[in-house]
């Protein structure tokens, strides 16, 4: 019930997210280009290995340069969302695309306004 | 009489001797309950002895009679630890000297003293971790003499039971002990009265028999279980909710949590025996001697991932075969 409409997401961006947990657990993602940053992490975690693999064979110097050519062609036919470099680290909460810490995955006024009212453990303002 | 006076002339001499290396080491209270317990202990253990290499056989058996078994826990100990640790140079400088300037036989003196300094080390380091005290050990195993039934009440205040309540401390129980003994006299003696009869073991065959749980027993179970699940009532149950949900992780914190990876390191390191389908000449080879190589120092991965990544060059190096020929 949860996988199929996780696969198909007709809706405005609606996903269900597959937990058991009882409380309250947001079901829309913040808007759509963080929908699709989603899309690709699920694509890029899948052929990570492939890509792995296939690029070892291209970045040689021992195995014929037919071979590699052959895996050159082979790895762009993959899916162009598959590749980690289309990710994004977006803010968490707000789908920011810049000005993001990665440490807490937030954006600057996130955490800021979350540091201001003590709710981020062991952030206290800077004073020296 | 002599024997005494002598014993008691060396137990006080070993005594100066063991304040002037103890001042130097330990602390002031726990010197004077050593020098305490060591006092009784020494002149025990000096009379046993004297006694035995005299071969005074009738004053042996009248003294032994008493502290028996303490006195041969005693020897079997000192024999165990002299295979211990070996002690502190100075210890060793000063037991030396004191036997020297005792009248009796020194080589015997040095190797007793030695013997009680090692016992003592033996103890305090076991007071230290927190181990049983030796006196439980040793009346444990020292036997109950058989009274007569009219003794009853004195045979039950000579039981020492090792129960022991919060603090660690020995309960003598002076109340509980006629009950407890009353019951346990009755429980075993007796005729069978033939009242229950023994339960088959027919009905726990039965049980096991059930099938397997249908869908209705399984949502009747979170049902239950939903309804059974009160909220957290503080913060402990919260945090243990969630642990129980794997939001939180288990504490100590196990670097190897969801790891389970039985493989021994040589499953790891060795792979060349996956390589077997590949040929043993040319690129190809050089290629994934170098893979090995690689994969055998990566940490991260699993046995069954690093198979399923020489198979997956394997199946793709055989696609290419055909290229491969015509290069």
């Amino acid at each position: 019930m949860a996988a199929s409409a996780l696969g198909w997401a007709l809706r405005a961006a609606r996903q269900v997210l597959p937990s058991p947990c009882t409380r309250q657990v947001r079901s829309y993602y913040v808007d759509w280009r963080m929908l699709r940053d989603v899309k690709r992490r699920k694509l890029a975690y899948e052929y990570a290995d492939e890509r792995l693999r296939i690029n070892a064979i291209r970045k040689n110097a021992i195995l014929p340069k037919e071979l590699q050519e052959v895996a050159d062609k082979e790895i762009a036919d993959l899916p162009r969302d598959s590749c980690p470099v289309r990710i994004r680290n977006r803010c968490v909460l707000t789908s920011r695309p810049r000005g993001v810490k990665r440490r807490w995955r937030l954006s600057r006024i996130v955490f800021r306004h979350f540091a201001d009212h003590a709710q981020m453990s062991g952030i206290q303002r800077a004073m020296w | 009489e002599k024997d005494e006076s002598v014993a008691s002339k060396d137990s006080t001499t070993e005594e100066a001797s063991k304040r002037q290396e103890g001042t130097a080491e330990t602390p002031k209270q726990k010197l004077l309950d050593i020098i305490g317990n060591m006092k009784v202990e020494v002149s025990y253990r000096k009379k046993l002895q004297q006694l035995k290499t005299r071969e005074i056989k009738k004053q042996a058996t009248d003294n032994l009679e008493g502290p028996d078994s303490e006195g041969t826990m005693l020897q079997r100990t000192t024999e165990q630890i002299q295979r211990g640790k070996p002690l502190n140079p100075e210890l060793v400088e000063a037991a030396s000297a004191v036997a020297s300037s005792l009248p009796l036989n020194k080589k015997q003196t040095v190797s007793e003293l030695l013997a009680q300094l090692r016992r003592h080390e033996e103890t305090t380091d076991k007071q230290k971790k927190g181990g049983i005290v030796n006196i439980r050990n040793v009346i444990s195993e020292m036997a109950v003499k058989r009274q007569s039934p009219a003794q009853r009440g004195v045979r039950i205040s000579n039981r020492i039971f090792l129960d022991l309540d919060e603090d660690g401390q020995n309960i003598k129980p002076g109340r509980l002990s006629p009950q407890s003994f009353d019951s346990r006299r009755s429980l075993k003696v007796g005729r069978r009265l033939n009242i229950f009869t023994k339960a088959s073991t027919e009905t726990e065959n039965a049980l096991k028999t059930v099938s397997s749980p249908t869908i209705w027993d399984l949502e009747f179970a979170k049902e239950i279980a939903a309804i059974t699940a009160q909220p957290p009532r503080n913060g402990f149950e919260e945090m243990i909710q969630w642990t129980k949900e794997g939001i939180l992780w288990e504490f100590p914190v196990d670097n190897e949590a969801g790891m389970e990876d039985d493989a021994e390191f040589h499953e790891h390191i060795f792979l060349e025996k996956h390589l077997e389908d590949f040929p043993k000449q040319g690129p190809i080879r050089h290629f994934m001697e170098l893979v090995i190589c690689g994969l055998s120092k990566n940490p991260y991965l699993s046995v069954k991932q690093k198979i399923e990544h020489i198979e997956w060059f394997q199946k793709y190096f055989e696609e290419k075969k055909e290229l491969l020929q015509g290069i």
